[in-house]
């Protein structure tokens, strides 16, 4: 029994019991974390929420190829989505995190972590498109649509032969930094809503004074909006099978089923990350 | 364009490994609360042997899940897994004596409803799926609570997140100086996500042997071990994590010298500066 | 004002350690063959193509990126907890990480060649002997060069986020700019060269890499050469732009408009990027001009 045979094709279709289910252990989830913690808590867990769909959302965006765009075969990066992904909204996190040690608006906060997640991602794939063209003298072409919706530039006449295409076409470039932008925003979101949280309840919970709780809260918030970003991004690289070429293919309309995913996955995580700093009876 | 990967049978099976890894994670985790019963740190290794017990059992269900061709590649799966233990550990680091139970718990129910989510709204309809998942994200947060473990002695809250420091001959209680604090975690959790998808990854291809793949699990698991000894020093007595060093680099030497053996064994030939064979028509 | 050109010259040597870093990132990624190239190399031996190239499949560029600059952070925060001296922790933390990094190459080898037994592929052990440190002397420099910025970021620039946390982040930032960059130029140029320049591998020439090249066979310490002509280098400077740009638009515009200032100066950058990509983009179009007529072309 081969692996091709076991598993038959998981297809882009929506299953809508299986998203209503989804919605609903939302609402349960939000709804158990208004019992134990109604103001500061909730509000926490709907920003989380928010942060992750967010991610879910964003990593549809970029442009992934795989293996064969390590040959030139597909459009894209050459890398896994699930990391590239990673790098870009972790260097937008970084960026936030910094704005928020500053003390900085929320809004502000924010913001500059997606323009970090964008910046990184501008970068890489200027600098993708740059080997390509200088290094390899091979120019883009999408294998998915005949002409490039932004620019209008057709694309097949440029694709050589044997191939689904190469390099970032113009519509994968701007898809690769708006993706960079949403997952460094939800990224940064979900570690402010965590820091203020912590920052607010440590105190309490460890009998210790403010500013000596910063360290731990930092890292907690930290290494939480790591690990609900890999989630994330993962179950996004579930739902496209690995490899997107950008917003123009067609398995990005598949992203409603991401985003019931990320939200039951943020909702869940960030429950248990909220209870960690809630009294528990007698522990 | 890349590997076709066979559900290969022989070997132990899988529901074999997966009660010996829970037991045996657990008693090595609980072996180290003899830290706090006998009021010393020398326990501390215990909590590197739970890692490589839950890494072997989990570095299995990974081959098991991939098997079936998920459609990305191995490494999401272990990012999966820790992404999903370390938030379930830390809530159970909570509730002290229990706190490997708890983590068993939490972990199962994120796990699970993870895998519900990918194979049912996600459409990706793999039977191994859910169960995969599940352990997955228990291993993940047993392995992480071994790390603690062996980092700091512990795997309390409390113990987490406070530190010592010498200020001028005296002994104060800090938290920058702690696993938390110094955000240890993240190495802990880098070191075991890769060190449980590194096995399967390794040893992918129509060659694919069990007890090979499970002594490199137990090699990888001793290398971390290694280094998280080694940071060890900075947080617990000298002596225990001399004795966790020592441990791990014995245990490490064995399975890495076995890791060879058995990959003689399994290789089509073991050449030393020689050509490339001629195959014909190429 | 002081403050400020502290800052701005704390940037510019993370810059340049980031540059180093990315450079040497990339050379050792291809030494090794690591990442989504590495699937042709796997992938030879079953379509008949045996070869002597290091196979070290090690997860892709970012997660191994991340473990080992986090490991070698995590290391030097553990010894400078102890006292030792910055540099020296450092040091000894890079040194530590390059261990295991050295350790994950060869198991990776060994277990994935023998996986390939069925289709005749040798072990080489001279390979291992001779590539394993090879690789890990360039994972040193990326791994050394990353740990120092994280550490200038943390120490000299005052970000909130400790060490380790820091280097999990430009790790795994590191091994995705390294890895984009410099995956397309190994696996068309070097692993196809016998393809025709300026085009796509067709796909029916999967599996047929380049095994005998100069000196008889192919060796991957070779593509160490191959890379610094302009994959490396290039991913060099995508990793220090990086980084640079990021604490430079943070140091010099943070102050300005309560943070609004480092925002618009974002903006203004990605913007600057997309119309130079565009101009690359459009020169390839009118300088390479279409493999065929665009009535003729189907895709």
């Amino acid at each position: 029994m081969t692996a091709v045979a076991a598993k038959p094709a998981a297809g882009a279709a929506m299953n809508p019991t299986a998203m209503g289910v989804g919605v609903i252990l939302v609402l349960i989830l939000l709804g158990i974390c208004w019992f134990v913690s109604p103001a500061v808590g909730l509000m926490a867990l709907i920003g989380i929420i928010i942060g992750g769909v967010l991610i879910g959302f964003g990593v549809h965006f970029v442009p992934v190829g795989g293996a064969p765009a390590a040959m030139g075969q597909a459009p894209g990066i050459a890398t896994g989505v699930a990391m590239l992904a990673a790098g870009g909204g972790l260097a937008g996190l970084f960026g936030g995190a910094w704005a928020a040690a500053s003390g900085q608006d929320p809004i502000v906060v924010i913001i500059t972590g997606g323009v970090g997640g964008g910046l990184m991602m501008a970068i890489t794939c200027m600098m993708v498109n740059f080997v390509y063209v200088f290094g390899m003298g091979i120019p883009a072409a999408s294998g998915k649509v005949a002409r490039d919706p932004i620019t209008g530039d057709s694309q097949a006449e440029y694709k050589s032969q044997g191939t689904e295409g190469h390099g970032l076409p113009f519509v994968s470039f701007v898809g690769g930094v708006t993706g960079g932008i949403f997952a460094g925003a939800g990224g940064t979101l979900i570690y402010l809503e965590l820091l203020n949280l912590y920052e607010g309840a440590l105190p309490t919970l460890m009998q210790l004074k403010p500013e000596q709780v910063v360290p731990i809260a930092v890292s907690m918030a930290g290494m939480f909006a790591v690990g609900m970003f890999l989630v994330n991004a993962v179950l996004t690289a579930y739902n496209i099978t690995g490899t997107i070429e950008g917003p123009h293919d067609p398995k990005f309309k598949r992203w409603p089923r991401a985003i019931v995913a990320s939200a039951v996955a943020s909702a869940l995580c960030g429950l248990a990350a909220i209870l960690i700093v809630l009294p528990l009876g007698p522990f | 364009m890349s590997v076709k990967v066979e559900v290969i049978e022989g070997g132990v099976p899988h529901n074999k490994i997966m009660i010996a890894g829970i037991v045996s994670t657990l008693v090595c985790l609980y072996l180290t609360y003899l830290n706090v019963l006998t009021g010393t740190e020398m326990f501390s290794f215990f909590g590197g042997l739970a890692v490589v017990a839950a890494l072997i059992w989990g570095s299995h269900t990974i081959k098991v899940l991939c098997s079936y061709g998920i459609g990305t590649g191995v490494p999401s799966a272990g990012m999966i897994a820790f992404g999903s233990g370390v938030i379930a550990m830390l809530l159970a680091t909570r509730f002290d004596i229990w706190a490997p139970i708890a983590a068993l718990i939490l972990a199962a129910i994120i796990g699970f409803i993870l895998g519900y989510v990918s194979n049912n709204i996600l459409n990706m309809k793999i039977p191994a799926m859910v169960q995969a998942l599940t352990e997955m994200a228990v291993v993940g947060a047993l392995s992480l609570m071994g790390f603690a473990a062996l980092m700091t002695g512990g795997f309390t809250f409390a113990g987490l997140t406070t530190g010592t420091v010498n200020v001028l001959g005296q002994v104060l209680l800090t938290q920058q100086l702690s696993f938390m604090g110094g955000c240890l975690i993240a190495v802990a959790f880098l070191l075991g996500a890769i060190a449980i998808q590194h096995p399967f990854n390794a040893c992918l291809g129509p060659g694919w042997k069990q007890d090979r793949m499970l002594m490199l699990t137990a090699e990888c698991g001793f290398l971390s071990m290694i280094v998280a000894a080694i940071m060890s020093f900075a947080m617990i007595s000298a002596g225990s994590a001399l004795i966790s060093l020592v441990i791990a680099i014995i245990g490490w030497a064995y399975t890495y010298c076995q890791y060879i053996i058995l990959s003689k064994r399994d290789a089509a030939a073991w050449l030393d500066a020689k050509p490339i064979p001629d195959v014909e028509g190429h | 004002m002081e403050q400020i050109v502290f800052g701005i010259g704390i940037t510019a040597l993370t810059g340049a350690l980031a540059t180093v870093a990315g450079a040497a990132e990339d050379t050792e990624s291809n030494i090794g063959s690591q990442g989504d190239p590495n699937s042709q190399v796997q992938l030879a031996p079953q379509m008949g193509f045996l070869h002597r190239i290091f196979n070290k499949a090690v997860a892709g560029e970012p997660p191994a990126y991340g473990l080992w600059c986090c490991l070698g952070a995590g290391l030097a925060w553990a010894f400078m907890a102890m006292q030792f001296n910055a540099v020296l922790a450092i040091v000894l933390g890079s040194v530590l990480a390059v261990f295991v990094q050295g350790v994950y190459a060869t198991t990776a080898y060994l277990g994935r060649t023998a996986s390939l037994s069925k289709f005749g592929q040798p072990v080489y052990v001279d390979i291992l002997k001779s590539m394993t440190t090879v690789t890990m002397a360039h994972a040193f420099i990326a791994i050394f060069a990353t740990v120092s910025l994280c550490q200038l970021i943390n120490g000299a620039l005052g970000h909130p986020f400790p060490l380790p946390l820091l280097g999990l982040v430009w790790g795994i930032a590191l091994g995705a700019a390294g890895s984009a960059t410099g995956n397309p130029y190994y696996g068309k140029e070097r692993q196809y060269q016998n393809q025709k320049f300026g085009a796509g591998v067709p796909i029916s020439a999967s599996g047929n890499i380049v095994r005998y090249a100069e000196a008889g066979e192919r060796n991957s310490i070779d593509n160490g050469w191959f890379t610094a002509k302009i994959g490396g280098s290039a991913s060099g400077i995508c990793f220090g732009l990086i980084v640079f740009l990021e604490l430079w638009r943070t140091i010099l515009f943070d102050q300005v408009g309560a943070g609004w200032g480092s925002i618009a100066i974002g903006i203004l950058l990605i913007l600057i990027f997309t119309v130079v990509d565009r101009y690359i983009e459009v020169w390839a179009r009118k300088n390479y001009g279409p493999y065929t007529e665009a009535k003729e072309a189907s895709s």
